[in-house]
């Protein structure tokens, strides 16, 4: 399959399932699900900075045009998509990554995966919820909030990858 | 830069002082297109922030954009979709619930009565006016688990809703319409931080004024705000709505007390609320028109205000 027809197919699939189903779930305890930081991770490693924002942008218009929330999925997605060429840098190999290869935990490996998709989600999600509730006194409770969101979404986007998009390349 | 001040040693007819001028803007230019060059990927970066924050703010003061929200027409009609498979999952407790409110008011209907005495029976009474009416309408997208909640119900301007009409449903308040589209509109839900609703807390000598709130934690409690403690709360008493304002009738559920607790330094107590309704559960709601709120606003528009 061409690989900019995969990404647009999963840019609707994943914008859907989030506006959709995922903001629906009430889990109790502050859990939120978040699967669209997965799609942003998952773009090519070639992709340039500006190119990543604005279909971070879109896609979190998109979301919040669904979800009544005004903003808050754009500026945290940005905001993800921003730091996504910085934190690959850190951790990445020496000579620099492989445009050819995709940045998924079965391709580049489950540790580099778990480090750099985990810092990058932890980032978006305390950004997420410090907008959203907007008060830097009950930073406990975002604290609380960020902490069991990003461990669910981090637990879903591998659930996610391990089952779905990993029998899409085998094909 | 030695090259530009060479170029600029043949124009003697210059001022020494345009000279230095253009020399300096030369450089400014220069070296503001070195730093854009440098900081382009922030720059986009931060003016994408900027819209997106802007619409953040914005929406919650006054929405001025509604175009990208739910009124939107591609997004209305997925979410139709999605409405039209979700809102069969609560069916069966929802019908029950109808027709335990159509057995409530079928009871108070006087045609079902005996008539004790025959002749003060009046339907059409001339004491009383009638001074709120009520439009059903149905949510089709919710969500209670967010800092602010809103509801988008299916009726709009075209059913003659308009801002600051009050919702409720058959167990309690729900919010306020705070914007309506044509045949849309989004209800601020009393799962807002600054809903404040004005209600009061019944008991058995008094009713304590107060002001209802949310605090973003569960959607099943909430909070009033401004008791005196100089009365003591007693667990489970009701809350209704004060229906000062005009946008609720007076004597609408909102909850029962569930728990209070002093607020330390301050003569107030913290009163936890526990929801009449099930927000998270909710389909069907009605939408107050008050008939005569035109009448009190221009009456208390003549309070004369201290200069």
């Amino acid at each position: 399959m061409n690989i900019i027809y995969k990404h647009i197919i999963r840019f609707l699939v994943f914008t859907l399932l989030q506006a959709l189903v995922l903001n629906q779930l009430n889990l109790g305890f502050g859990i939120h699900l978040m699967i669209q930081p997965l799609f942003i991770m998952l773009l090519p490693f070639d992709l340039t900075v500006i190119a990543l924002m604005g279909i971070a942008f879109l896609m979190g218009a998109l979301i919040d045009i669904f979800s009544n929330t005004y903003g808050l999925y754009t500026s945290s997605l940005v905001l993800l998509a921003y730091l996504r060429p910085i934190v690959f840098k850190l951790y990445g190999p020496r000579e620099g990554y492989d445009p050819l290869k995709e940045p998924t935990a079965n391709v580049m490996g489950a540790s580099w995966f778990s480090l750099v998709f985990g810092i990058l989600l932890g980032l978006h999600t305390f950004w997420f919820f410090l907008l959203e509730i907007f008060e830097i006194g009950r930073l406990g409770f975002i604290l609380q909030k960020t902490i069991l969101s990003g461990i669910f979404s981090f637990l879903f986007a591998l659930l996610i990858q391990s089952f779905i998009l990993n029998n899409k390349q085998k094909k | 830069m030695v090259e530009k001040s060479s170029q600029n040693e043949g124009t003697h007819s210059l001022s020494t002082e345009t000279k230095l001028g253009r020399i300096t803007t030369f450089v400014f230019m220069r070296n503001l297109i070195a730093f854009l060059q440098r900081f382009r990927i922030f720059l986009v970066f931060a003016v994408l922030q900027i819209l997106a924050l802007f619409w953040y703010v914005t929406f919650l003061s006054f929405p001025r954009n509604q175009f990208l929200t739910t009124n939107n027409q591609i997004a209305i009609q997925l979410l139709e979709w999605e409405h039209s498979i979700t809102k069969h999952f609560n069916l069966s407790e929802n019908n029950t619930k109808l027709q335990w409110e159509n057995i409530y008011w079928r009871k108070r209907q006087p045609q079902f009565m005996y008539q004790l005495s025959r002749k003060s029976f009046k339907i059409n009474d001339t004491l009383f006016e009638q001074q709120y009416t009520y439009i059903p309408a149905e949510i089709i997208n919710s969500s209670v688990t967010r800092q602010n909640n809103y509801f988008t119900i299916n009726i709009g301007e075209a059913q003659g809703i308009k801002r600051g009409m009050g919702v409720f449903c058959h167990e309690g308040v729900v919010g306020i319409i705070h914007y309506a589209s044509a045949h849309y509109a989004l209800v601020k839900t009393v799962l807002t931080s600054d809903i404040n609703i004005d209600v009061n807390i019944h008991m058995k000598k008094t009713d304590l004024p107060g002001l209802l709130i949310w605090d973003g934690k569960d959607p099943r409690y909430g909070i009033i705000t401004g008791i005196n403690n100089d009365l003591k709360v007693k667990r489970w008493s009701k809350v209704e709505t004060r229906g000062g304002s005009g946008i609720f009738p007076k004597g609408l559920p909102v909850g029962k007390v569930s728990y209070t607790e002093p607020i330390e330094g301050q003569a107030l107590w913290k009163v936890e609320i526990r929801f009449a309704a099930d927000y998270r559960r909710l389909q069907r709601v009605y939408v107050i028109k008050n008939l005569h709120l035109a009448e009190q606003t221009n009456l208390e528009a003549r309070i004369p205000t201290d200069d």
